[in-house]
């Protein structure tokens, strides 16, 4: 992927207010991670999409709960863990500061996870211990 | 096995980004956000999607006036005659969170042509369509489509007349939308099966049309925003 720095910010908000200054743990993602249209140019594998899209996309859609079903005004606080329209609007801010130069759909994973970390629904620590985690079960024989 | 038989290539190394995602959710379920079984639910339901659906429908409704009649005013009932049950079939029995159940069938005519976004977020008929493509999702695409929706479908290669109409519709929390395009010279005693290989998921959209022999999309540029994030509004 893309190294370019040309779009990134080091603090500052987006159009929608999201807060864009970069997270340590995804800033270094952004910058070592190896995106899917690279992998698969390299595997020769003809699958435009990773994977793990879907399950992106149902863990987004699990997160919103009912928040994209109602207008809203009538979205109660605190019903789901990341209204839909949030998430999105802070996708969008991310995706055109910070992630400019991340492909889709990694540009959406890191804002979610941007975004997961902003709201406190768990923090960098917690992520990077997960990640590891995950890390050492993928990676051994 | 037959020395013929080679295996399909496969990405053998494990990404930052596939670990991520499993981190994300394995966290998520860690602190109660939602849970395994939910997940696997919404998981397997997500799977089923794709733009076949849709371009059934179109296909139907060009070959019977009455199931015509029904998509365009119904098209919530018109989709269970192609295997969608909008209100029932997602995990949740109301339509899935981004996806609610009002779909709207838009008529394309010789002299007016309709074509979906969303200009808030990236609504988009998943049920009946699939996942929606990388450059729906786009500010570019959002933006100036609603304000030069003639300049925008040219450069997605549909040169329109200017006699033709061009009506925008906006998703929104309620309603979804697809295109039910103008059946293409050419295809006259064709099957359903042939017509629905037409339909593409970019006909539905409504940023191409249907034609004898293009069966599936064309590769789309994405753009960046036009406008910067630092607005003062």
């Amino acid at each position: 992927m893309a190294k370019s720095d040309k779009h990134h910010l080091d603090s500052g908000n987006g159009w929608h207010g999201t807060n864009v200054a970069p997270i340590a743990l995804l800033e270094n993602i952004r910058r070592h991670g190896k995106a899917w249209e690279e992998l698969s140019a390299k595997y020769g594998v003809a699958n435009p999409d990773p994977p793990w899209r879907i399950t992106l996309d149902a863990t987004c859609d699990i997160l919103a709960g009912d928040s994209s079903v109602l207008p809203q005004h009538m979205v109660v606080p605190g019903s789901c863990a990341l209204p839909s329209l949030e998430r999105r609007a802070e996708e969008d801010d991310l995706s055109e500061t910070i992630y400019a130069d991340v492909p889709f759909p990694e540009r959406q994973l890191l804002a979610l996870a941007h975004s997961m970390i902003r709201h406190g629904l768990f923090n960098e620590e917690e992520l990077a211990e997960q990640m590891k985690k995950v890390h050492e079960r993928l990676t051994s024989a | 096995m037959s020395d013929k038989h080679k295996p399909q290539p496969m990405v053998d190394e494990v990404s930052d980004f596939e670990i991520l995602e499993m981190a994300v959710r394995e966290l998520a379920i860690e602190k109660g956000l939602f849970s395994a079984d939910d997940h696997r639910r919404w998981t397997e339901y997500v799977h089923t999607l794709g733009p076949v659906p849709a371009a059934r429908l179109v296909a139907k409704a060009w070959l019977d006036p009455e199931y015509k009649k029904l998509a365009v005013t119904d098209g919530v009932k018109a989709s269970l005659a192609v295997g969608v049950d909008w209100i029932n079939s997602p995990p949740t029995g109301f339509g899935t969170p981004s996806d609610y159940c009002n779909l709207r069938v838009l008529e394309d005519t010789p002299k007016l042509k309709h074509v979906v976004v969303c200009t808030l977020c990236s609504c988009y008929p998943r049920p009946i369509l699939g996942q929606s493509p990388e450059w729906y999702r786009t500010p570019n695409y959002r933006r100036r489509l609603v304000r030069w929706p003639r300049q925008v479908l040219a450069e997605f290669g549909l040169q329109l007349s200017p006699e033709v109409e061009i009506r925008v519709a906006d998703s929104n929390q309620k309603t979804r939308y697809i295109v039910l395009p103008v059946r293409p010279a050419g295809t006259e005693g064709w099957t359903e099966d042939q017509l629905t290989e037409i339909v593409t998921r970019d006909c539905l959209i409504g940023v191409a049309v249907p034609k004898p022999g293009v069966t599936t999309n064309a590769k789309r540029p994405v753009h960046p925003a036009v406008h910067p994030v630092h607005h003062d509004h």
